[in-house]
């Protein structure tokens, strides 16, 4: 009985040793049957990589965004791409310096907690091009390029959508008379700062009485912080809010469904990213990471690409821009919707300098 | 499992040691079997996945020193957890230790840079262990005099020191720039990396001694950890946390005090725990910002648990570890598994640590047997 129990044993582990190896074998097959179904032929041998932050995949900003570029940049262009995912802050160096090794370029690193990491890989592999996401260099090594937004364009456009609808009652029951407005901020620094002040300007420009509240949660995650921050902006008065803030926003929708505001979301087409948000989702703030990484891998591959350079991609760039209204979209008037468009027209020709700090 | 293991005869040499390491080893085995069904049957190719994970993590000098880069804060967190374990108390928050060793690391790197490495160095690390110490000192007070329960407090102090870096890191402490993090420390109190000790025609001679970003810390959690065990082993301070540990009301009959013994201990758990934050800060970011730590604190608890509480078992513990998130990078890249498997392998490598229990049944059988065999 017990010799029995002790065979047992051995062949159990002998067997869970022997699934770990066999499959090795297996699968090799199948994947010459995913490659050799690609009919088409690569037009270009150029390899484009990426490594998140340590949000990762899934993130529904910036990570997903800049992925969904190299997706479109491998069915438009045909490049190779490939996702190296970070867990740990020590993962950003070894994730570039496996992917420079592997002959990967350009690599796209998201994220300005990866600035310095960047700017010292690039030293080490001179020849391989790298693209900040949201990265600022000074001075700008000659093989990477600083991929920048001017979020205070955007931001311009939703205070001037903001500034208007907290005068228009017909567009929902959540509109009050007292012509205020809130701004939520995740951290307080120059880039949040940069959609803080667009907004205000915006807010102003068509409605010069308007009233901006604006609050700072701290950080980026805090979603409890948020609501709380949705609570005594409403409690002001404040009637549409826009959030500049990640994470931190979803609490603050969940405000505003509770006590009942408008929302602008932030980065995404947050209408599509957060569930059941329709009834107070305006409209949102996009930041184009997909189009910025694109552009670049498509300089890339025209042989074009601009190293040594910080790249702004505004309102004329397609870099930014205001989403759908959606839900809200026979509700607003159009002359809101003329209002966007003239600014809009007006930033890109240059005629209305957004300022980009309070 | 408690029951005694000297309790039979029969006990061979082999069974000693297969009932100390046997149950976490087995737990990998089975694990990575476990590992490679997932990822079979998710399509993905297992074979070249464990390659790559062992290629990332041992394959070449610079992976093994990314390796020992990765272990190193592992060994200090899961010396901490391990410490407080043998008297009897959960440091759940490790993490918080870590990042008040860490802030005071960044803040007096700051200053003693200008000093020589000598004097440098052992002040950074002497401070950071006082942080770590301090910021459980409350939570130890608490625990001693009210009994407040380890785990609720010290969890709650590394909200708060998370949160008082979090404040530092943009506001008071931030160095000028866009991001929101500390200066950078001074050149004599970071911690050099293993291959600049060496000359340039060493490294060249032999290609082994290029471990890329391995630092010297790895050599002072190494030292720690064998300071640890004689603590434990060979010192009245040691005897007595382990006492509390086994059961506290026969140390106290047997005139162990208590309440010092607890506070003594979480203090020094917390001193080990702050040295994590130092090295990472000294060795590998030479600042603080507010994601420093992804959590070592945490998996520092992890690492204890596999290591069964003892310090030299931290070692291999923690290099195991270190191993899989060092490979993590090379499994995505070459075999385009999804760094999440290899976090499952980690959980699965706990879960199984109750294989424990097998393994102990399996030899008591052996010695019963034995045993009803003489008779």
């Amino acid at each position: 009985m017990n010799t029995k129990w002790s065979r047992f044993l051995a062949v159990a582990l002998a067997l869970t040793l022997l699934v770990a190896f066999v499959p090795g074998c297996a699968k090799k097959t199948t994947d010459e049957g995913t490659t050799g179904g690609k009919t088409e032929e690569p037009k270009t041998t150029v390899k484009a990589a990426m490594v998140t932050d340590v949000g990762g995949l899934g993130d529904k900003s910036f990570n997903d965004l800049s992925y969904e570029g190299l997706k479109r940049a491998e069915k438009e262009l045909g490049v190779e791409i490939k996702v190296l995912e970070s867990k740990e802050i020590t993962d950003y160096e070894s994730n570039i310096d496996q992917l420079a090794n592997a002959g990967y370029s350009p690599i796209f690193a998201v994220g300005f907690l990866m600035t310095d990491t960047v700017s010292k890989m690039s030293t080490q592999y001179p020849d391989t091009m790298f693209g900040g996401v949201d990265e600022f260099f000074d001075p700008v090594p000659s093989n990477v390029v600083g991929l920048t937004f001017k979020e205070h364009e955007g931001s311009y456009l939703a205070g001037v959508v903001a500034g208007l609808a907290t005068k228009e009652k017909a567009l929902s029951d959540k509109i009050n008379d007292k012509n205020v407005i809130g701004f939520v901020g995740g951290m307080d620094v120059p880039l949040i700062k940069k959609f803080e002040a667009g907004f205000i300007a915006g807010a102003k420009s068509v409605n010069p009485d308007v009233q901006v509240i604006s609050l700072y949660a701290g950080n980026f995650t805090d979603q409890a912080k948020g609501k709380e921050l949705g609570y005594s902006l409403i409690e002001k008065g404040a009637d549409v809010i826009y959030a500049a803030a990640g994470a931190v926003g979803l609490g603050t929708i969940e405000a505003c469904k509770e006590k009942g505001a408008l929302f602008i979301g932030v980065d995404a087409d947050q209408y599509l990213t957060v569930p059941n948000s329709g009834d107070v989702m305006l409209t949102s703030m996009m930041k184009r990471v997909d189009v910025a990484v694109f552009e670049t891998v498509k300089a890339a591959v025209d042989g074009t690409f601009p190293g040594g350079t910080i790249k702004e991609f505004g309102l004329k760039e397609g870099g930014v821009g205001l989403a759908p209204f959606h839900d809200f979209e026979n509700k607003v008037p159009q002359s809101i919707k003329d209002a966007v468009e003239k600014a809009k027209k007006g930033i890109i020709d240059g005629t209305i300098k957004v300022p980009d700090k309070l | 499992m408690s029951e005694s293991h000297e309790a039979l005869p029969e006990q061979r040499a082999w069974m000693t040691l297969l009932q100390k390491a046997g149950a976490p080893v087995v737990s990998v085995l089975i694990a990575i079997g476990i590992g490679s069904l997932i990822m079979w049957i998710s399509g993905y190719d297992a074979g070249a996945a464990f390659a790559a994970l062992f290629k990332g993590s041992l394959g070449s000098p610079k992976a093994f020193g990314d390796t020992l880069l990765r272990a190193t804060p592992l060994m200090f967190t899961g010396l901490a957890v391990a410490y407080g374990f043998r008297a009897g108390l959960f440091n759940i928050g490790a993490e918080g230790q870590l990042f008040m060793g860490g802030l005071a690391a960044a803040y007096l790197g700051v200053r003693l840079g200008g000093l020589s490495p000598a004097v440098a160095l052992p002040a950074v690390l002497v401070a950071a262990m006082a942080a770590g110490a301090a910021w459980a000192f409350v939570p130890a007070l608490l625990k001693a005099r009210i009994g407040a329960h380890e785990v609720i407090t010290t969890m709650m102090f590394t909200y708060i020191g998370k949160y008082i870096v979090s404040w530092l890191v943009v506001g008071p402490l931030k160095a000028p720039g866009q991001i929101p993090q500390t200066e950078m420390i001074g050149a004599s109190a970071q911690l050099p990396r293993i291959q600049s000790l060496f000359s340039d025609a060493a490294l060249q001679s032999l290609p082994i001694l290029k471990l890329g970003r391995g630092h010297m810390g790895i050599f002072v959690a190494l030292l720690f950890a064998v300071v640890v065990w004689l603590i434990l082993k060979y010192t009245t301070l040691g005897y007595e946390n382990r006492a509390v540990g086994f059961n506290p009301w026969a140390a106290e009959n047997a005139g162990i005090s208590v309440p010092s013994t607890i506070v003594k201990s979480l203090c020094i758990s917390g001193a080990l725990a702050g040295l994590a934050g130092a090295v990472e800060v000294m060795g590998v970011h030479h600042r603080i910002f507010d994601q420093f730590s992804p959590g070592f604190g945490f998996t520092g608890i992890a690492v204890a648990l596999v290591a069964k509480n003892h310090p030299l078992g931290v070692i291999p513990a923690a290099l195991l570890f270190g191993a899989m998130s060092a490979g993590s990078g090379t499994m995505q890249l070459e075999a385009d598994v999804p760094q999440k498997i290899v976090l499952i392998i980690q959980a699965l490598v706990i879960f199984l640590i109750a294989a424990e229990s097998v393994v102990q049944w399996f030899i008591q059988k052996r010695q019963k047997e034995a045993l009803a065999r003489a008779r």
